[in-house]
């Protein structure tokens, strides 16, 4: 079926792998810390399986040539777009919010394998077509392909993913050399766009956005989250209040401390010190993808290379700085980290991309 | 990190600008530990007390909802403090046990209280409400054994009371705890009580309020210490409506035993005053605990309680139509007060016989006759000579067919036919016998009583179709304004006054002249109506046969203060039956003229 070529084998990334493997190791123990207090292991095991799934899927995505993914990306995308419209129909609500679709046992977010379908999308774009410069109507038809899932994403409510293809689509423009007037103008059309939005959105939704810009309008829900989760990361000092000291995430004061505030719980837990390693191997893993980005000559290979970096980046830097108190709070995973199926599978997915790019820089 | 330097490869604008973008990502990362740096170095002690400290939970505090009044300040409704059983998810450490225990202590079954704790995250801090309406012992129960049921509260809560358990329940509506489907919408939180039904839905944004909130500090058992903050609750909005208290309760008592609706309509503004349908339902049960099978028995009830027979129910008109024709033949020229008709009680078309209601005839009538007495046989005849299209055409001006926009959920919109005189496939779509039956509101006509009380208004007061009006304004609290109405007109029935005035004298007559509504008549004012006798579209043989009863009225005839439309389901006669519950509530809306009068003696 896959025929594997020696002389890939030769060019894995092994550093990128083990720094990754690094992390899913601390987000498993992380899992097994706050399932011993409560719960059991349970927690701890259903992300340790979700790791395996996702390693799977990584070999698979890796030993598959990337431009062959790139040549189906339409396709991929109309999927992926129908699948985000399919959430509108039969998707499940948790807290009010549609993005899950019922599957059996499981339940699948769309939006999380989205985004990778995105940046399959751009490389399709921007780069099948070797040397030609970026036009208006190119712009114009990149704009639509952004808009139409952003839009989608946005009606979920899912904030947090819609936000985070902005930066990915910005990244890979000044990639690709788009001029900075040009993004100027875009910006400056984004911007402008907004209050159109503001008129469309029902009143209960207005206030949602400003409690997103204001948690100290509703005390009672963001806001506490973002309170709880400072004197959490505070508390933990320079080298953490250990597993069994950590009362902030063990008495349960903070919410969503699996999911989207995981990191509040390891900052309670390994402190400065820890916060400092792990944000290090963020970084490095972030670096060795511009890294494969700059070093690739395949256009192809170079926009996917730094759209996956750019969407790992993004969301990395995104919830890190909500759960700080830097951002506001829009509901966005911590790849590699927070517990969830999607999210882990899809997270190990775009490093499986990084890894397939990287293989094949130099036949 | 060697970006893009590698052997043979020359830094192309590409390298250089994922290297500008690297270097934007590093300034990010360390942006991040510059604020971790800050938060676990600088601030670290500080938060780290105050971690220590964390005994700090919220709690939710319901606002009272707004008050509903008459349009004299009574109060249609009120709110007193309730007990709630809640749980808070998080504090529940032995979930099992506090159940089981609890589900003895208090007798609830067990998936009751299971229930709504599985629709919320394990963690949550909110209170989940599970059951409302505790009495004080369960109150009592619960708090002398606190320390055994962590994560069990008892919350105060306002909570509806009714003047009596059914008063103008369909107007008013129930308010209960907001639905899966209504979550949905995600403009509600769970546990929030809604509106579902009546004004208590239509106004829901003003009557809910603002919930506000507690910070209290507990101990390690999670007994509240203090009050650290609050924040009060806003109250609802206070509405005052266009009801009249008095009117609404006489026009209930006088449908006691009925099925039916009556609506009371001031034909000056086109204010309701009252609205009712019975039979009613218990608004206490459907705010409090409804258990399934009541709630079941309430949906599948043949008499159907819940639906406002006011709005979404439609009838035929009966000889209420009569009015309508009446209108348009005088206005078109097609009939003069003059015509007149030999009554045998049988009407003959083609192959067709129509019979009268009156065995054997009315003898010779005239038009004006023709409605004191009801004749049929006028009518069939005046219709064909009014014509179908006419009549429809004067049938959608006095706003028949189409929905009168009180703003209350699915109003219906009655129906007024379409009249196609072409032929298809050689045969005629619209049939002469067709014109008969619609000339005494029989046949493809359907009308709500609401309906037939702004079509009366329009006959009372020369013609305007005025926008039924429920609200008259909503006070905030602090007494601004918060909305207001003022009377709308929905539309015009231009006839010439020589037309209106024939039409109310023939009322009065009705009344007055030994007409078929004589049982309505009320010494000291003079009321004006036209009865009806539907023929019911029923589904069941024990049913057939019984007609609708209507009576649709105004006084007093000189000078038009009211409305008033009495419906009764499978009551028999309009005369008889429908005409004295319009006495009853003439009585009490007139209660010092009649008092008067019959102080004086009779006149």
């Amino acid at each position: 079926m896959l025929r594997v070529d020696r002389r890939l084998l030769q060019n894995v990334d092994w550093a990128l792998l083990a720094t990754a493997l690094f992390i899913t190791a601390l987000s498993v123990l992380s899992m097994w810390n706050l399932g011993h207090a409560r719960g059991g292991a349970a927690l701890a095991w259903r992300q340790l399986s979700w790791v395996a799934i996702g390693l799977v899927a990584l070999l698979v995505v890796a030993s598959v040539d990337y431009r062959s993914l790139v040549r189906i990306a339409p396709a991929l995308y109309a999927v992926g777009v129908a699948l985000l419209l399919v959430v509108f129909v039969l998707g499940r609500t948790v807290s009010g919010a549609r993005r899950w679709i019922h599957l059996g046992p499981i339940t699948i977010q769309p939006s999380e394998l989205f985004k990778l379908i995105f940046v399959l999308i751009l490389a399709w774009a921007l780069a099948s077509r070797p040397g030609e410069p970026l036009s208006r109507g190119a712009m114009i038809g990149l704009l639509a392909l952004l808009g139409v899932p952003f839009l989608l994403v946005v009606r979920q409510p899912d904030l947090g993913t819609a936000l985070v293809l902005i930066p990915v689509t910005v990244a890979v423009l000044v990639g690709v050399g788009v001029r900075l007037r040009v993004l100027g103008a875009l910006a400056l059309a984004g911007l402008a766009a907004l209050p159109l939005g503001w008129f469309a959105l029902k009143p209960y939704q207005r206030d949602r956005v400003l409690v997103y810009l204001d948690p100290f309008r509703d005390p009672l829900g963001t806001a506490y989250n973002v309170i709880q989760a400072k004197i959490a990361i505070g508390s933990g000092q320079l080298l953490g209040k250990g597993v069994n000291g950590a009362t902030q995430s063990r008495l349960a004061f903070l919410p969503e401390r699996h999911t989207d505030f995981i990191f509040a719980v390891f900052a309670e837990m390994w402190g400065f010190v820890g916060c400092l390693v792990l944000i290090v191997a963020y970084g490095l893993l972030v670096l060795r993808g511009f890294d494969i980005a700059a070093s690739t000559r395949d256009p192809r290979g170079r926009v996917l290379a730094l759209g996956v970096t750019a969407v790992f980046a993004a969301q990395t830097l995104i919830n890190m700085g909500m759960v700080t108190g830097l951002l506001p709070v829009v509901g966005i995973p911590l790849p590699l980290m927070s517990y969830g199926g999607s999210s882990m599978v899809a997270s190990l997915m775009g490093l499986g991309l990084l890894l397939s790019i990287r293989m094949r820089q130099f036949r | 990190m060697e970006l893009g330097r590698r052997p043979g490869d020359q830094r192309d604008g590409w390298s250089r600008r994922v290297l500008a973008l690297a270097v934007t990502t590093t300034i990010a990362f360390a942006g991040l530990l510059g604020q971790l740096w800050y938060l676990q170095a600088l601030e670290g002690g500080r938060l780290q007390e105050m971690s220590e400290k964390n005994r700090i939970r919220i709690r939710p505090v319901a606002a009272p909802r707004g008050i509903l009044f008459d349009r004299n300040g009574l109060p249609l409704v009120d709110n007193r403090p309730a007990f709630t059983l809640s749980f808070i998810p998080r504090e529940m450490e032995d979930r099992d046990t506090v159940l089981a225990r609890v589900s003895v202590l208090l007798k609830i079954p067990l998936p009751e209280l299971r229930e709504p704790l599985d629709r919320v995250p394990p963690d949550s801090f909110r209170p989940v409400r599970v059951r409302r309406g505790l009495s004080l012992e369960d109150v009592t129960k619960v708090e002398e054994r606190k320390l055994e049921l962590p994560g069990v509260i008892v919350e105060v809560e306002p909570e509806r009371v009714y003047p009596t358990s059914t008063f103008a329940a369909h107007l008013l509506g129930y308010v209960r705890e907001v639905s899966e489907e209504q979550l949905r919408q995600g403009r509600y939180r769970r546990g929030d009580m809604v509106g579902q039904t009546g004004l208590e839905r239509l106004l829901d944004d003003y009557l809910r309020g603002k919930e506000g909130g507690e910070r209290i500090e507990v101990d390690a058992l999670g007994r509240q210490v203090k009050v650290v903050k609050r924040e009060e609750p806003n109250p609802g909005a206070q509405v005052i409506t266009t009801i009249d208290r008095r009117i609404q309760e006489a026009a209930e008592r006088a449908m006691a035993g009925h099925a039916g609706a009556v609506v009371v309509m001031d034909p000056r503004n086109g204010d309701v005053l009252a609205m009712t349908s019975s039979p009613a339902f218990a608004l206490d049960q459907l705010t409090g605990n409804l258990s399934r099978d009541d709630w079941r028995r309430l949906v599948n009830d043949s008499m159907t309680p819940l639906m406002n027979r006011a709005l979404q129910s439609q009838y035929a008109p009966g000889s209420v139509f009569k009015v309508v024709v009446a209108a348009a033949g005088l206005q078109e020229g097609s009939l003069t007060p003059m015509d007149h008709v030999n009554c045998t009680g049988e009407f003959h078309l083609g192959a067709w016989t129509f019979k009268d209601w009156k065995e054997g005839g009315h003898g010779r009538v005239d038009l004006r006759s023709a409605i004191v007495h009801s004749c049929n046989v006028f009518f069939y005849q005046a219709g064909l000579k009014v014509g179908p299209e006419a009549i429809v055409r004067y049938a959608r001006a006095f706003g028949l067919g189409a929905p009168t926009g009180t703003g209350l959920g699915s109003e219906k919109a009655g129906m007024i036919p379409f009249v196609d005189l072409k032929r298809r496939r050689g045969r005629r779509v619209w049939q002469a016998g067709n014109t008969v039956n619609i000339s005494i509101g029989q046949g493809p006509v359907l009308v709500t009583p609401m309906q037939v009380a702004r079509m009366m208004s329009a006959v009372a007061n020369g013609g305007i179709l005025w926008k039924p009006r429920l609200v008259e304004r909503v006070e905030e609290p602090d007494g601004t304004l918060a909305y207001s109405t003022a009377s709308k007109m929905s539309g015009h029935v231009d006839l010439s006054p020589i037309v209106w005035a024939f039409l109310r004298s023939a009322l009065v007559g009705v009344v007055n002249d030994g007409g078929t509504g004589a049982a309505a008549r009320l010494p000291g004012v003079l009321i004006a109506g036209k009865t009806g006798t539907a023929q019911s579209i029923s589904k069941s043989d024990s049913a057939r046969g019984q007609d609708h009863a209507w009576f649709a009225s105004f006084a007093p005839a000189e000078d038009p203060q009211v409305v008033v439309v009495v419906l009764v389901e499978r009551g028999g006669k309009g005369g008889q039956v429908a005409a004295p519950i319009a006495r009853q509530i003439y009585q009490a809306i007139f209660m010092e003229k009649v008092a008067m009068v019959s102080l004086g003696g009779e006149s």
